[in-house]
């Protein structure tokens, strides 16, 4: 398995030209860039990984997480993960994917919607760039215990708008008997928890690189003391711990992408979310650290990256789940030496 | 700094079940634990088993004894053996890094000397690095090795020597003359050699594996001088990115982590289960990252920033399973409990601080860090 590196400089070449600082910083204020959306979409980027004939752009998952960490290092302000989950779903249930921006109800223990004879009522929290999407896709139990993906277009929903960490949308959905084509899911039921948090990992292995790329530019910049911060040991040791976090978390997400391709990667795909959130912890707190009050300002860039991965790190899998979930199936089998050494997929968490 | 995503072929996943099947058979479930890691006790007999095998010196040619095969496939069998807690104190030295570094510059009558008898298990060797003066500032080392009628007079001192007293040899650093780096060559000296001395010094946790040895006009021949005369300090270089990177660097806890996992003091409770699972998912991830880089070495490239780079993390790793397992445990454990695994949990509080000294500190790694990304 090898990067596809002409891609990966090709959605690079596109996100640097596209979406510079400035636009991430302006989508704060004004929400979803149709253009940028449009020229995303025309690249074919929302639909990669997904079949064709069913209007995805083609490609393999790795392909998709690729572009993703590059989206992550260029913080791109665009639903992109949120598109492909949702049109994954459709595509998994039988359904063409519509054009346009989509997101998905990642599902949240408070959330009340559900789903009684085709009427979607209740309130979904959480939903990502619910402001800005055209279609919101959520998988539900109906009133027999069968789980089907609803996929209703927002306008007959309504939004509460609120936003993440970051600054991007991040809202409530309230759904009031809205009635709704459901499509059966044969899949298990925690099948978008554990894409969406590969997803989301892809993303932030790519902020991380990204961080650490911007700190060592930084220091090796700055002077102080009449030399440059970087040439003091106790400043590089920041730069050392983002090196770690970059090199650990782009691996696991490169393995769990296989693992995934193949079979049931939950348990790679938690390890793996899980590891990204504790590494995005000791790294934000490495790169503020070295940068000083500069990066704690909002006119310069490397808070585009740390509050992403704040955010990022609840969303598909915080610590805390994703322990749980992991320390119990290890529990039941009764040890870890033959889960650490397993072949891909053939653990299941 | 990118590591490549591997999977084990169907071959290694068959060396793997080999591994296992033999361990099974060998540590039936309910064999106390040999140790931490490769600090586990020395069993010649059990060395000479895996040698038998053709699970030691893996990765030295075949035309010497060795096995031809790979970093890959010496890590499989390694992470099986340190999972059990398996008695590897005899070859473990040997086989990791004295074994490749003598086929790497040895010449013909020492690679068709040592390393069959590495292979099979019979030589045990111990690492002669470290001096009194001398402990992360290697270069500053001051043991001198002059020339004499057929070989070398060797004085001086080493410290710090894991297993010196019951191996066979020491692969020594030693200053040739007065350059820096350019003075240092390596010698195989024999343990049993006229004038050496190897004294035991009390470990932290009242074991007696480490030595300090003096070096009294020990006469070595010139064949066991291992390389070029001041090529010492690059060959020893090399030998480090075989100590790091590689999974002893984050298994040293395994057989109680498994202990604990197992339930074998009484149920995991639930609220505990999350660090099992947060232990779980981080050792998945630095398997990951140590057969990363076993790969790269089979590849023939030369990984020693990643090495370092995997070593200081993991490192700091294994304390913090030590700290959360002992959490768990409940109460302090006994060093001289029944229970090897609650005396090996209280040998894991004394002795884990050398887990991030042993094999470059962290400091000295972070900078080897630092800098190779500075050049990248």
């Amino acid at each position: 398995m090898t990067t596809d590196s002409s891609l990966e400089r090709l959605v690079s070449e596109f996100f640097a030209g596209s979406c510079p600082p400035e636009a991430v910083t302006r989508a704060e204020a004004t929400g979803l860039d149709t253009r940028l959306w449009d020229a995303a979409e025309q690249l074919g980027f929302p639909l990669v990984g997904l079949d064709e004939r069913r209007g995805g752009s083609g490609g393999s998952l790795s392909d998709l997480l690729v572009l993703l960490h590059v989206a992550g290092r260029h913080a791109a302000p665009l639903p992109l993960a949120e598109t492909n989950l949702a049109a994954w779903l459709l595509h998994r249930a039988g359904r063409d994917a519509p054009s346009g921006p989509m997101t998905v109800v990642p599902g949240a223990e408070r959330d009340t919607l559900t789903l009684r004879e085709g009427v979607l009522s209740g309130v979904a929290h959480g939903v990502p760039w619910a402001t800005g999407a055209r279609r919101v896709v959520a998988l539900l139990e109906d009133e027999n215990g069968s789980l089907q993906v609803v996929s209703p277009a927002l306008t007959e929903l309504t939004i509460h708008k609120g936003s993440d960490l970051a600054g991007m949308s991040r809202d409530t959905l309230v759904a009031r008997d809205v009635p709704v084509d459901a499509a059966p899911w044969t899949g298990t039921p925690d099948a978008l928890f554990v894409r969406g948090a590969l997803l989301r990992s892809a993303q932030m292995a790519g902020a991380l690189e990204e961080i650490l790329e911007l700190t060592r530019d930084y220091v090796g910049q700055r002077t102080q003391f009449g030399r440059a911060i970087g040439s003091f040991q106790s400043v590089q040791q920041h730069v050392v711990t983002l090196a770690q976090a970059s090199t650990m978390s782009s691996l696991a997400v490169r393995r769990a992408g296989h693992a995934a391709a193949t079979g049931d990667a939950s348990f790679e795909v938690c390890a793996t979310k899980l590891v990204l959130n504790q590494q995005s912890a000791l790294a934000t707190r490495a790169a503020h650290q070295a940068h000083g009050a500069i990066g704690m300002t909002q006119e310069y860039r490397l808070q585009h990256f740390t509050r992403r991965l704040h955010g990022w790190r609840g969303e598909f899998g915080d610590e805390q789940g994703l322990a749980l979930r992991i320390g119990a199936a290890v529990a039941r089998r009764g040890g870890l030496a033959r889960v650490i050494t397993a072949p891909s997929a053939t653990v299941g968490v | 700094m990118r590591l490549e995503p591997t999977e084990l072929t169907p071959a290694e996943t068959r060396l793997q079940q080999d591994v296992r099947d033999f361990l099974a058979e060998r540590l039936p479930p309910g064999s106390p634990p040999a140790g931490l890691g490769m600090a586990a006790r020395a069993d010649p007999e059990f060395s000479r088993a895996l040698g038998r095998r053709g699970w030691l010196g893996m990765a030295l040619p075949r035309e010497y004894g060795g096995g031809g095969r790979g970093a890959v496939e010496r890590l499989i069998v390694v992470e099986e053996l340190l999972a059990a807690g398996a008695p590897v104190g005899h070859h473990w030295v040997a086989d990791r890094q004295s074994g490749p570094t003598i086929a790497a510059n040895g010449t013909e009558e020492q690679k068709r000397y040592f390393l069959p008898r590495i292979a099979s298990g019979e030589l045990s060797f111990a690492i002669g690095m470290s001096e009194p003066e001398a402990g992360s500032d290697l270069a500053s080392l001051r043991t001198r090795a002059k020339p004499v009628d057929g070989g070398w007079q060797v004085s001086g001192s080493k410290i710090w020597t894991t297993g010196a007293d019951t191996a066979t040899h020491i692969l020594a650093l030693v200053r040739t003359s007065s350059d820096r780096y350019a003075g240092l060559t390596q010698f195989v000296v024999d343990r049993h050699s006229q004038g050496l001395t190897v004294s035991p010094i009390p470990f932290i946790d009242g074991t007696r594996d480490f030595c300090e040895l003096t070096f009294d006009n020990v006469f070595v021949p010139d064949s066991r001088r291992l390389g070029e005369v001041g090529r010492g300090w690059r060959q020893n270089t090399a030998e480090l990115v075989l100590e790091r990177g590689g999974v002893d660097r984050w298994m040293s806890l395994m057989p109680v982590l498994e202990h604990w996992a197992a339930h074998r003091w009484g149920r995991v409770p639930r609220w505990a289960e999350a660090d099992l699972g947060s232990i779980t998912a981080r050792c998945w991830a630095f398997r990951g990252m140590s057969l990363s880089i076993a790969r790269m070495v089979d590849a023939g490239r030369s990984p020693t920033v990643e090495a370092a780079l995997v070593k200081e993390m993991a490192t700091r790793f294994e304390q913090d399973c030590v700290e959360i397992v002992t959490r768990h445990f409940g109460r302090t454990p006994d060093l001289g409990s029944a229970d090897p695994y609650e005396s090996l949990l209280a040998r894991a509080i004394l002795v884990s601080p050398s887990w991030s000294i042993r094999g470059g500190t962290s400091e000295v790694l972070r900078n080897i860090i630092a800098k190779g990304l500075a050049k990248a």
